[in-house]
């Protein structure tokens, strides 16, 4: 399976961040960045540039939609996961207008949690990983 | 305020209390206009149907004293009209009347009238009458007014709910996530004493996060929010999935969960919320797992007929006490009976299952078995078209 080398994670609250992490450290992700709200996330994302983002919705100074359009603009490839706590129809449905690339609720099981990160990571990285798997 | 300090009514004090006189006779207009000003109230005086039709608009009388025999139109026509110009806001009308043949009365009655007064007047007859229907107004108006004032308490109870228990979602789901990783020793081996501490943090955000998702639902359903999306469905194999889900649990309790699918499926796709059925399902069969004693059996049964669709959770549990019957399927309705393995239980899942049958037009009951344990039936509609 392949694994982003650098995961940032927005969420104002910090316990989500801490918990998102550990999912992320647990998977293998060597370099996991934080930001407390959407105009944080937005910059460290122009800095650092990460292979992924995982983006809170409600939050204040920025929201996660706003954050996830600025990034759009910057880079229409950027992978963004949206977090959600209540999946909503009108939330995803934002999210996929504002091009969300995936979505993930925060109160999942950690098992399936774990899985559906993994397959995003497959979804999404498989491609670049296939020449480093040639022998 | 409570409830019961609002539904008391203040003493009736008529005075001020605006009434509008109808008599083309004016001997008849100045007794009554003496009878009731000494009483205390207010009057207004029309001469006419169409004068007391416009007096009606303007002077707002809290009560109309409506002669039956007027020149123009009568006094019949004009409370219909009364009642078509101010609908469910039109004041009690009281008709007087000498024709007090019973046919009057009645077209009387028929045409809005609330009660009459027969001429000639005896005074306390008029004043106890008029006291008694506007005593009755006002008692229907605060009725009304707390029956708004409820309701609208109870959204605000419900959103508060709603958004409380959302709230609470996020960092229980943490900490659940949380114990986990420190259970499987991520960030360093645990002794068993720090194990079993960790896994009680475990079950316990873990039953918290049911109990709120439960709220969360009651909250949903509650504020009217429960919105069904309808699709045929094949019951049986809702059924079959569910049975195969409470495999885990009722393996661990050596429970067996039996389901014989009937082999005619005519009538048993039905319009339904396939996930919302699902969680009623779900329910049942960890409630019947759940009160049963380890290695009982738990029997599923379903059938179709006489347009309708019916499917039974029977199990070898406890029964329901018949001092608990009434509880069962409320908010919160926990019985004495307790889980036989451990299991936690939020007391709201069976309102839940029953708010979710009957939203599908379907009813959900009870019933203890001859043999013992109990029995929980659900009757769905079969629509025509499906």
């Amino acid at each position: 399976m392949s694994i982003p080398a650098k995961v940032l994670i927005v969420d104002d609250e910090a316990h989500i961040r801490k918990y998102t992490g550990l999912l992320l450290r647990s998977l293998g992700v060597p370099v996991i960045l934080e930001a407390v709200n959407g105009q944080e996330g937005f910059e460290m994302f122009q800095r650092e540039q990460p292979d992924l983002v995982l983006m809170d919705v409600n939050m204040p100074v920025l929201d996660g939609l706003e954050a996830l359009k600025l990034i759009r603009a910057l880079d229409p490839d950027a992978v963004v996961v949206m977090l959600t706590s209540l999946a909503t129809r009108q939330i995803i449905d934002d999210a996929a207008g504002h091009g969300a690339t995936y979505y993930l609720r925060k109160d999942t099981p950690r098992d399936e949690i774990l899985a559906q990160l993994k397959q995003i990571f497959a979804d999404t990285f498989e491609s670049d990983d296939e020449p480093h798997a040639a022998p | 305020m409570s409830v019961a300090d609002a539904v008391t009514l203040p003493p009736f004090n008529p005075a001020g209390a605006k009434i509008l006189v109808v008599d083309d006779d004016r001997v008849n207009v100045r007794i009554l206009r003496g009878i009731l000003q000494t009483a205390g109230y207010v009057i207004a005086e029309a001469a006419t149907g169409e004068e007391a039709l416009a007096q009606c608009a303007d002077f707002q009388p809290e009560l109309v004293l409506l002669d039956v025999v007027l020149p123009g139109i009568d006094g019949f026509a004009t409370c219909r009209e009364l009642f078509k110009r101010h609908g469910k806001a039109t004041p009690p009308v009281i008709f007087i009347t000498a024709k007090n043949a019973t046919d009057d009365i009645v077209e009387g009655l028929d045409a809005g009238g609330v009660d009459y007064v027969p001429k000639p007047f005896r005074q306390n007859e008029v004043l106890a009458r008029i006291r008694t229907h506007l005593q009755m107004r006002r008692l229907v108006a605060g009725q009304r007014a707390l029956v708004e004032q409820l309701s609208r308490a109870n959204e605000a109870k419900n959103k508060f709910l709603g958004m409380e228990a959302h709230d609470l979602r996020n960092p229980l789901a943490s900490i659940r996530g949380l114990a986990e990783f420190m259970r499987d020793g991520v960030v360093g081996e645990l002794t068993p004493d720090q194990l079993d501490l960790v896994n009680t943090m475990y079950q316990a955000s873990q039953s918290m996060l049911d109990l709120v998702n439960d709220l969360l639902d009651v909250a949903t359903i509650e504020s009217g929010e429960l919105r069904l999306t309808l699709a045929p469905t094949a019951l049986v194999e809702l059924i079959e999935k569910a049975v195969a889900l409470s495999a885990m649990e009722s393996n661990r309790k050596q429970t067996s969960v039996l389901f014989a699918a009937p082999a005619a499926r005519v009538g048993m796709t039905l319009p339904l919320d396939a996930a919302k059925m699902r969680q009623v399902l779900d329910n049942l069969l960890s409630n019947a797992v759940k009160y049963s004693p380890p290695g009982s059996t738990v029997t599923v049964e379903l059938r179709a007929g006489g347009g309708q669709c019916e499917f039974s959770v029977k199990d070898q549990g406890p029964g329901i006490p018949d001092s608990e019957r009434d509880k069962l399927f409320k908010d919160f309705g926990r019985l004495s009976a307790k889980p036989t393995g451990g299991e936690k239980s939020t007391g709201l899942g069976l309102a839940i299952c029953r708010k979710i049958v009957e939203a599908h037009g379907g009813t959900i009951v009870a019933e203890n078995l001859p043999d013992g344990g109990c029995e929980f039936r659900v009757t769905l509609p079969c629509s025509p078209a499906l």
